[in-house]
């Protein structure tokens, strides 16, 4: 579970995230949807640990990030903005090395690493050097290493940007997978379709603030409005980054 | 902590020995000072190779046993001359033939000037050297007989030699080639820069570059864990680049004429492994420095151009020196990169210094290591070295 209260953090005279409060429970997904610049990226990357909050808490299946990040880090699983691989290294090397890093080895590493080249569908690609690998296939080893660990939380930045159809699929079946397992999951998208089709939970965020939070259906009520679309567009207020 | 640190290096080592351009600049550069030192030597040597008697094919040596003599004294190898010799002179097969003519005994005896005409083709630059050293042994004759008998005449030979001319050569053999030993603690020192240079802007740069560096922070480990274990690969790359230098070298000096130039060096084995204990505790400094520039910079460019400034760092030492010559202090022994420069060449000296520059070489790079390796770890907690500058 993550909990996210009164976060706040300003960039020189730029205010990034104004107040973000929400929380995101396990068995669930949660999704942040904003238009481009509205907070989402510097909200996660506060409940990743790697951006201090000013002001405000977050905490990680009840351990505080900014008081023991390293804790923290070790229950959740980010597929951060930055997705860059290691070109000279395999996709199975990749899942090793930060395996190994969470303190994995032996037979328990080497069992995690085959059930996430399963999971993950990535067989033909699973011994070869990342360089030169699609979009799709560079996604799917970035989440196979930041899922080595078994994490209960799970973080994603806009995971289906610049994804074809296929490989947009096969990560909504892997989030759907992290749901039913009980995982807390929470993931960025400017992309409505996207959340409309993935998420239990949206909350809307825009200017660094959380403007709505709820169901769909609940976001249609309040609004009043008949699509997603137009009830996305009310809630933030202008249409502006909504389009891709 | 160690096993992080462990995981960590031992990525680092498996994906840069895949790199084939971090191997050619870590393996490639340290023999570039045994190769450079190779080919001096030789060309120099066959400038002043002195050793080497003087072949000289002579045409009617029963007409002149005392010239013959005095040549064989000063070092010439004289044999009989070959029939053709005026051709093979011309083919370059000999280099100088000295005939005497029938007429030089009775011009010799009654104390006429007798005459020898040696067969040369100065053409041909190779055949020079011995070309001069025949006439100058010639000359030497010649002046000798002179003077002695204008001695048995009762007049001073000074007389007969108006000026005499004493050349000082300040450029001997022996200076250039100590010139060119003293570049082995200079290239050493290079070595344990450039070995790691490419690693170690690849490692942190570089992995901000690819955006793997967000990743990787993103994992439970320590960021002292992280750091060290790419400091130890950087290490351990560096240290390769220094031991292939040395060995380069040791290789090299066994081959090269150093004797035929007067030059006394100690180059045995454990001479080298004096000059590896005087270099290698530079790695630890250097290549922290390295992670620490590396880290600071905004992209992989920047940290190469960086890196290689810090390149340039190595040969200051020698500059200052060479423009004022200062006596040795014990203290400069603790200056990083001076220390390491002046212990190895005294070990290359033969001088026998005790534990003391040593221990205090490898203290003062175990401190600058430290703190760049302190630092280092700092910046990875601030945002704006994890998520780029621009």
């Amino acid at each position: 579970m993550i909990e996210a209260r009164n976060l706040h953090k300003q960039f020189g005279k730029v205010t990034a995230v104004e107040d973000v409060t929400f929380t995101a429970e396990d068995g669930v997904i949660t999704g942040l949807l904003g238009p481009n610049g509205a907070g989402k990226t510097t909200t996660l990357r506060m409940l990743y640990t790697l951006i201090r909050p000013d002001s405000g808490t977050a905490t990680v299946d009840g351990v505080d990030v900014a008081k023991d990040p390293e804790k923290a880090r070790r229950a959740l699983g980010v597929l951060p903005d930055a997705r860059g691989l290691y070109p000279r290294l395999t996709a199975r090397e990749h899942a090793r090395y930060f395996g190994e890093l969470h303190g994995l080895s032996g037979p328990t590493l080497d069992a995690r690493v085959e059930e996430l080249v399963e999971l993950l569908d990535m067989k033909d690609i699973a011994d070869r050097r990342t360089e030169g690998f699609s979009q799709g296939e560079r996604v799917k080893v970035a989440l196979a290493r930041a899922l080595v660990h078994g994490p209960r939380n799970v973080l994603l930045d806009e995971p289906t940007n610049g994804l074809d159809v296929m490989a947009t699929r096969s990560v909504r079946a892997l989030l759907r997978k992290l749901k039913a397992q009980g995982c807390c999951v929470v993931f960025s998208s400017h992309v409505m379709q996207e959340v409309a089709a993935l998420c239990d939970r949206i909350v809307v965020v825009a200017r660094g603030r959380v403007v709505a939070d709820g169901t769909a259906d609940a976001l249609r009520a309040s609004t009043g409005k008949d699509s997603l679309e137009e009830a996305f567009v009310s809630v933030i207020g202008s249409e502006q980054g909504l389009r891709e | 902590m160690r096993r992080l640190v462990g995981t960590v290096l031992r990525k680092e080592v498996y994906d840069h020995v895949r790199d084939r351009r971090t191997l050619g600049s870590a393996l490639l550069f340290p023999l570039l000072g045994p190769l450079v030192f190779l080919v001096m030597f030789n060309v120099m040597a066959s400038w002043y190779r002195q050793d080497r008697p003087l072949e000289m094919p002579v045409v009617g040596r029963e007409h002149a046993p005392s010239l013959m003599a005095f040549l064989e004294r000063y070092g010439a190898k004289l044999s009989e001359a070959p029939q053709d010799y005026e051709a093979l002179v011309q083919a370059g097969k000999l280099d100088v033939v000295l005939v005497v003519p029938d007429d030089y005994a009775q011009d010799f005896a009654e104390g006429r000037t007798a005459a020898v005409r040696l067969i040369v083709d100065s053409s041909r630059n190779k055949a020079r050297q011995s070309v001069q050293r025949a006439q100058r042994m010639l000359a030497v004759y010649s002046q000798q007989t002179g003077s002695q008998r204008l001695f048995a005449r009762g007049v001073s030979p000074e007389l007969a030699m108006p000026v005499r001319i004493d050349e000082l050569d300040l450029s001997t053999p022996e200076k250039t080639a100590a010139t060119v030993l003293t570049t082995i603690p200079l290239f050493l020192v290079m070595a344990a820069f450039a070995g790691g240079m490419q690693l170690a802007s690849d490692t942190m740069a570089g992995e901000r570059e690819r955006g793997s560096l967000e990743p990787l922070l993103l994992n439970p480990a320590p960021r002292g864990a992280v750091v060290a274990g790419k400091w130890l690969a950087t290490c351990a790359m560096a240290a390769t680049g220094v031991l292939l230098c040395l060995v380069g070298y040791f290789l090299v000096v066994k081959r090269v004429p150093l004797e035929d130039l007067g030059v006394r060096a100690r180059f045995d084995a454990p001479a080298a492994l004096g000059m590896l204990a005087a270099v290698l505790p530079l790695v630890l400094a250097a290549s922290a420095v390295q992670m620490w520039v590396s880290t600071y910079a905004r992209s992989f460019k920047e940290a190469q151009t960086y890196l290689s400034l810090l390149m340039v760092l190595p040969t200051l030492p020698g500059m200052m020196l060479a423009l004022s010559p200062i006596q040795t202090q014990t203290w400069m022994f603790a200056v990083p990169v001076l220390g390491q420069e002046m212990l190895a060449a005294e070990v290359m000296r033969g001088e026998t210094l005790g534990p003391v520059p040593f221990l205090l070489a490898l203290l003062s790079c175990l401190v600058v290591a430290a703190v760049a390796l302190r630092f280092t770890t700092r910046l990875l907690s601030q945002e704006r070295i994890i998520f780029g500058r621009s």
